[in-house]
């Protein structure tokens, strides 16, 4: 703005737009003292000008953070910058009442504010401009939004009768940690895991999902191939890890369905080597190993050992 | 959309002095950030291209896919000037940067999210406000927006599907001496704002 052409005679209707304009305007001075308040803080807070001026901001409204604010409004005073905050950082500096009470939806203003650094004539800095803009709507089709997405997301992406992800959800995870895996060099696994076909109902195959879910780490993904397997991504495990895990869901499946005894859990476990080009061969690997139906209850877990050479 | 007939175009010239003016603005935004954080801040020396917007991941330096990062954008607009800074930042970042401010034990979402905003106010706003003063444009600034966090590349940049076919693009990436800090700043100008620029150039360098 170029503040040449301000006349003496027009202050006063300068000072009629700061009143007026419905945007909050606060100048603090270095020890936070209120030097400016308009028509908007005035109207939101209840409190007048007159009242407001000199006192320190933190002592009339105790609820707004010092340290935090001071955080953000310390570099304006130091290093002449504008600094911001947004509503998803705390959604209000001050807490004022909805602009619409009746219709909106929420009980309070959500803020954006910018912290603007005000030269003196001396072009040091003594006071900033703090600038308080009502995001109220936004912030909650934002939020509004956000939620919808994470209910599509689940949607497509988990299967709602287990709460497993789904096949292609998990396929595309896989093939992310399949390239994280060969590129940082750290183990990864897949355990392909198969109970007897025909012998489980759908709500035991609903337990065993469960018993799954239980034993997986937040990071674990677990999906549903067909009647008969389970597919299990184990990041940032060794195979030694993950035939631990493969025999903690065996003995919990043994103790937890003791009265369906068929349920007798084979496990193949494969880890992410270097020579696989793709998540398919990678779990073609760990469905290699898988042992056969009758196999020496002492082998029921195999695993893929590295190929020689590739 | 009015976009211009030709493509934008950049002499050496022009872009020697696009770069001189991100280097004195970076230096600026450089110091500031070495004060907050008390740490020493490497200069890197600023890339300047004209880019086609399939190249916008691809100028993203070190950005892989498979690694999370973080970003935050804000537009800035001034004498019929306007653009975006766009700020990455690797998710690998936030434990040496919540060592250096004031923050304690592993940050979490909340504390990231204030790292986050707190050390973009400063690189955006220093290098704006720099280039600014040396052309003499005042750039307003818009708020900060949150692009994503914990999300990759791609996930980011697929937000936007711009009318734009080339643009100049100056790309800083920040590294810090010691520490595991990497971010990258992208200043992007719209088509129309580079002929102006470019105007603006050609006055300084005559």
């Amino acid at each position: 703005m170029s503040n040449g052409n301000i006349e003496m005679g027009d202050i006063h209707w300068l000072m009629d737009i700061l009143q007026n304009i419905d945007v909050g305007l606060v100048v603090l001075d270095q020890q936070y003292k209120i030097r400016l308040w308009n028509g908007f803080m005035e109207s939101h807070s209840g409190i007048s000008p007159q009242l407001a001026k000199d006192k320190n901001l933190f002592s009339l409204f105790p609820d707004i953070p010092e340290q935090w604010f001071r955080q953000k409004a310390e570099p304006v005073f130091q290093l002449k910058t504008r600094t911001f905050t947004i509503w998803e950082q705390r959604p209000y500096l001050f807490h004022f009442k909805n602009y619409r009470p009746i219709t909106g939806r929420a009980t309070f203003m959500y803020q954006n504010t910018s912290i603007i650094p005000l030269e003196s004539v001396n072009r040091s800095i003594d006071h900033i401009c703090v600038i308080i803009y009502d995001v109220t709507d936004t912030a909650l089709g934002n939020e509004e939004s956000h939620r919808l997405r994470a209910e599509l997301t689940k949607l497509t992406r988990i299967d709602p009768d287990t709460g497993l992800l789904k096949h292609d959800a998990w396929n595309n995870e896989a093939e992310r940690e399949l390239s994280r895996s060969q590129r940082t060099g750290t183990p990864s696994c897949i355990a392909l895991l198969r109970h007897p076909a025909g012998t489980t109902t759908p709500q035991q195959r609903q337990d065993i999902a469960q018993i799954l879910t239980k034993t997986l780490r937040q990071t674990d993904l677990a999906t549903r191939i067909d009647d008969q397997h389970l597919a299990v991504l184990l990041p940032a495990s060794d195979e030694g890890d993950v035939r631990f895990f493969a025999e903690r869901v065996r003995k919990m499946l043994a103790r937890q369905m003791s009265n369906h005894s068929s349920v007798n859990l084979h496990a193949g476990i494969a880890r992410a080597w270097p020579g696989f080009a793709t998540v398919t061969h990678w779990f073609d690997a760990a469905k290699s190993v898988i042992p056969a139906e009758h196999s020496d209850p002492d082998h029921v877990i195999q695993v893929y050992e590295k190929p020689s050479t590739e | 959309m009015n976009t211009p007939p030709t493509l934008v175009s950049l002499t050496d010239d022009q872009r020697d002095c696009y770069q001189e003016l991100t280097n004195v603005a970076m230096g600026q935004a450089a110091d500031r950030l070495a004060r907050l954080l008390d740490s020493y801040v490497v200069l890197p020396i600023p890339k300047v291209n004209l880019i086609e917007i399939s190249d916008l991941r691809m100028a993203i330096e070190g950005a892989r896919d498979d690694d999370a990062i973080s970003a935050v954008c804000q537009g800035f607009i001034g004498s019929g000037i306007a653009g975006e800074a766009l700020l990455l930042f690797n998710d690998t970042s936030f434990s040496d940067l919540a060592r250096l401010t004031r923050y304690q034990g592993e940050p979490n979402h909340q504390a990231q999210l204030e790292l986050l905003m707190d050390v973009s106010s400063i690189l955006i706003g220093a290098c704006i406000q720099g280039i600014g003063e040396q052309l003499e444009i005042h750039f307003n600034q818009g708020h900060p927006v949150i692009l994503g966090q914990h999300c990759n590349v791609s996930d980011i940049l697929k937000i936007s599907h711009q009318n734009w076919r080339r643009t100049l693009a100056i790309e800083i990436h920040y590294t810090m001496e010691a520490v595991n800090i990497d971010c990258d700043l992208l200043l992007l100008f719209t088509e129309d704002s580079v002929v102006r620029l470019n105007q603006k150039i050609d006055y300084l360098l005559d």
